[in-house]
């Protein structure tokens, strides 16, 4: 991560306008509390880099969740980070705590994730849908309308709407760890993104774009390849690496959400 | 069928942006789009949602205007601040760009003065067209 004045966003401007720490400092700090176990040096760490907290958090501040309390949740990480950083490892503090801080916060929603009870008719319904989108597809040799997927298990399009909703509530975070049989355990996104493609594009830096994508598992990122780069269709995916469309859609989401976080963290 | 015009404006709020999937996802159905196509407008809806809250900041509103026509549903985000005083923000915009390029038909950002509008077109995909409410 490279932590310059010229290229702290806007957000963390306002929010702080010192986002460059001292690194002398952070060293000699480093050096008494390792020695001599100074805790006075661990808690002048914490507050040094507390804005560094206070930055990581409002990245997440539009999912529902209040900025202080995720400032919190973001001290632990910091935390952690004070208490397991190598010294002699020849990286910036900043760069070691900034994943830290972030898996912290991502365990706190991924955790409150599991909290969310979903009733059990909007679970059957998420379920009926599920099921229906792949036989109506199988069927009608195209995707189905929501209609059409309605009238298929007797609710309306509403429900289905809503079924759509549900099963993101609930099913997002069962989906980690979970692989196809199709062989993309092995599949890597990086393999197939040329110097010249779209992405690199955007992302301009092939560095930027792995970290990013160290998050996201061989399934994860085939998704996003077929979707992004070859352009298939949902529908054509699910066919292709023979899950259900709705995973299809969940994981999609799930990429792109990782990749929002991540690519915008690190261009910090 | 003319062309029907809904307005919805909503603080600027990770909270709201289910309301926003739903309420594009509903006009997409209505289109008698396939759920490719429903789930696709969801997902543009999202991100140009996340795109749009960057730029408003906490405290402010987004307005999505929709144009439902026969077979398409128009969608635009703004007017929000044009303001691009870091690369972080340019990078914000190129990667929106490049999800909302590839789940709809049209897309584009058109630069005012003082702000911008995103702009995304999704046309109902003709095979599902008797299931139009």
């Amino acid at each position: 991560m490279r932590l310059r004045e010229t290229r702290v966003p806007r957000a963390a401007k306002k929010q702080e306008r010192r986002l460059v720490w001292d690194k002398q400092r952070t060293r000699e700090l480093f050096a008494h509390y390792r020695e001599h176990g100074d805790e006075e040096s661990r808690d002048e760490l914490i507050t040094m880099y507390l804005n560094l907290v206070k930055y990581l958090a409002s990245r997440f501040r539009n999912r529902g969740e209040p900025v202080d309390d995720l400032v919190q949740v973001g001290t632990i990480g910091l935390i952690k980070a004070i208490d397991r950083f190598d010294t002699s490892r020849e990286v910036e503090f900043t760069t070691y705590a900034t994943p830290t801080i972030v898996g912290e916060l991502k365990r706190y929603f991924r955790d409150k994730g599991w909290a969310i009870k979903v009733p059990r008719r909007l679970q059957e319904l998420s379920f009926k849908v599920n099921q229906s989108i792949d036989q109506l597809t199988q069927r009608l040799q195209r995707s189905p309308s929501i209609q059409e997927i309605a009238d298929y298990i007797g609710v309306t399009t509403e429900d289905v709407l809503e079924a759509l909703e549900t099963s993101e509530a609930y099913n997002f975070v069962s989906l980690e760890g979970e692989r196809s049989s199709d062989g993309s355990e092995s599949f890597s996104i990086l393999e197939y993104v040329g110097e010249d493609d779209q992405l690199m594009a955007v992302v301009d830096d092939r560095t930027m774009l792995n970290s990013a994508l160290k998050y996201l598992a061989p399934q994860e990122q085939h998704v996003l390849y077929l979707r992004f780069f070859q352009g298939l269709t949902q529908t054509e995916i699910a066919a292709q690496l023979e899950i259900s469309q709705m995973q299809v859609s969940r994981l999609l989401r799930k990429t792109l959400k990782v990749l929002r976080e991540h690519l915008v963290t690190e261009e910090v | 069928m003319g062309t029907d015009h809904i307005v919805l404006t909503v603080p600027a709020r990770g909270e709201y942006a289910k309301t926003v999937r739903v309420t594009v996802a509903e006009l997409a159905s209505r289109l008698g789009m396939s759920y490719d196509g429903v789930d696709d407008m969801r997902l543009a809806a999202e991100e140009a949602f996340v795109f749009a809250c960057e730029r408003a900041g906490e405290d402010g509103e987004v307005t999505f205007e929709l144009e439902v026509a026969e077979d398409t549903l128009v969608l635009s985000v703004g007017p929000l601040p044009d303001a691009c005083p870091s690369p972080g923000d340019e990078f914000s915009e190129s990667y929106a760009s490049f999800i909302l390029h590839a789940v709809c038909d049209e897309f584009g950002i058109e630069h005012g003065e003082h702000s911008c509008t995103l702009r995304l077109v999704k046309r109902a995909d003709a095979v599902a067209g008797d299931a139009r409410a």
